[in-house]
């Protein structure tokens, strides 16, 4: 009976080490291919501060949304460069796309209520996002949402959003760049989603 | 009839164990915030107070435990006291102090609490919650990139590292006064 006692618990004890240890290794393995892709398009992109609108969102979540989307779309391998606000390396760059984030909607969760009932307090949030040609026309724009329902902090909430904003702007097929300076110079419709 | 007694008694040992080790965990990470503590080098000038680098930091590691630190006009994240990420006061745009209730104990209590039987771990979780004081600060680089980090310190510290930032940003600010004759360059601080 003891013995098997011992057993199943280091048994538990290994399988929490596999997890712990195994997890973070094989992420690691993973970045560096990643890191090796060369971007897609000739476009860069400028990520513009999150816009809190008319919502009553704390700060701290519009600045994690920023730097989670600065991250995650870098992470997509799919732009030249990726500018953070107030860059003033964009004016020198021909080919520009802006990032804005408008969020629409704003609940607060609670990590204790997660973990006491499962089923309430989690925290939801949903935005608008634009992704605009340097002079503003619109190459797509969606509404996205990032929540946490059942493991982690509250702002886990702005890296799931911008993992979600991340993967849409991956899927989005950018216009030709060339296709962009004619629509410019001609002063065509955008092209809005 | 005496080996069940015997099982039963085992059983309860092992219940005994579990919960132990549970109440220790707890106790662990309830009392670990006790040994943060906050240094001051001279009156108003040098600061190291314990943090967690939640996120934004130029160069440092995401849910990194360190040492926040205020000294000669910048502000330092170490970890390990290996020189860390910097970021000169003056470039400081925002200092937004917040609160938030998080789980103690990370991954292993998660885990810990999932093992619980007749879901025991619900009940731990009620009482495993601690509540901290987040310092988000909005910053810029040399290009004027706009940046945003925030930290998570124990209850009562985010507002000490604020009236730090505050007191060497006017020193600072007055140096920069002194030398160059423009006033217009301040940070701006707000309270949320």
């Amino acid at each position: 009976m003891k013995t098997s006692k011992y057993s199943l618990l280091t048994a538990c004890v290994t399988t929490i080490l596999a997890i712990v240890v195994v997890l973070p290794v094989r992420a690691a393995t993973v970045k560096p291919s990643a890191a090796n892709e060369t971007p897609s398009t000739h476009w860069s992109l400028q990520v513009h501060q999150v816009d809190s609108g008319n919502v009553d969102l704390a700060y701290s979540f519009q600045i994690a949304i920023y730097e989670n989307l600065v991250e995650e779309v870098n992470k997509t391998r799919r732009f030249q460069q990726v500018f953070r606000d107030g860059d003033h390396g964009v004016s020198e760059v021909p080919n520009l796309l802006v990032l804005k984030t408008t969020v629409e909607q704003y609940t607060p969760g609670s990590e204790t209520r997660r973990a006491v009932t499962t089923v309430t307090g989690a925290t939801k949030l949903t935005v608008r996002s634009a992704l605009l040609t340097r002079d503003g026309r619109v190459v797509v724009e969606r509404t996205v949402h990032g929540d946490v329902h059942f493991f982690g902090s509250n702002l886990r909430a702005t890296h799931n959003l911008a993992r979600n904003i991340a993967k849409a702007i991956k899927k989005t097929p950018l216009p030709d760049s060339a296709t962009s300076t004619a629509l410019a110079a001609n002063k065509v419709e955008p092209s809005t989603k | 009839m005496v080996h069940t007694t015997n099982n039963k008694r085992s059983c309860q040992s092992g219940e005994r164990v579990v919960l132990r080790l549970f109440t220790a965990l707890v106790l662990c990470s309830l009392t670990a915030s006790a040994q943060s503590t906050i240094h001051r080098a001279d009156g108003n000038a040098a600061l190291n107070i314990r943090a967690t680098h939640l996120l934004g930091f130029e160069g440092a590691k995401n849910n990194s435990n360190g040492t926040l630190s205020l000294q000669d006009g910048s502000l330092q994240f170490q970890r390990n006291g290996k020189p860390g990420a910097q970021v000169k006061v003056g470039s400081v745009r925002d200092v937004i102090l917040g609160e938030e209730s998080r789980q103690v104990g990370g991954l292993p209590m998660t885990l810990g609490k999932a093992a619980i039987p007749y879901s025991g771990g619900r009940v731990v979780s009620l009482v495993a919650h601690k509540k901290y004081d987040t310092l988000t600060l909005q910053y810029v680089d040399d290009d004027g990139a706009v940046h945003g980090a925030i930290f998570q310190l124990h209850k009562g510290e985010a507002g000490v590292v604020k009236a730090a930032l505050t007191a060497q940003s006017m020193s600072v600010g007055s140096r920069q006064g002194e030398a160059t004759k423009d006033s217009s360059g301040e940070v701006s601080y707000e309270n949320k």
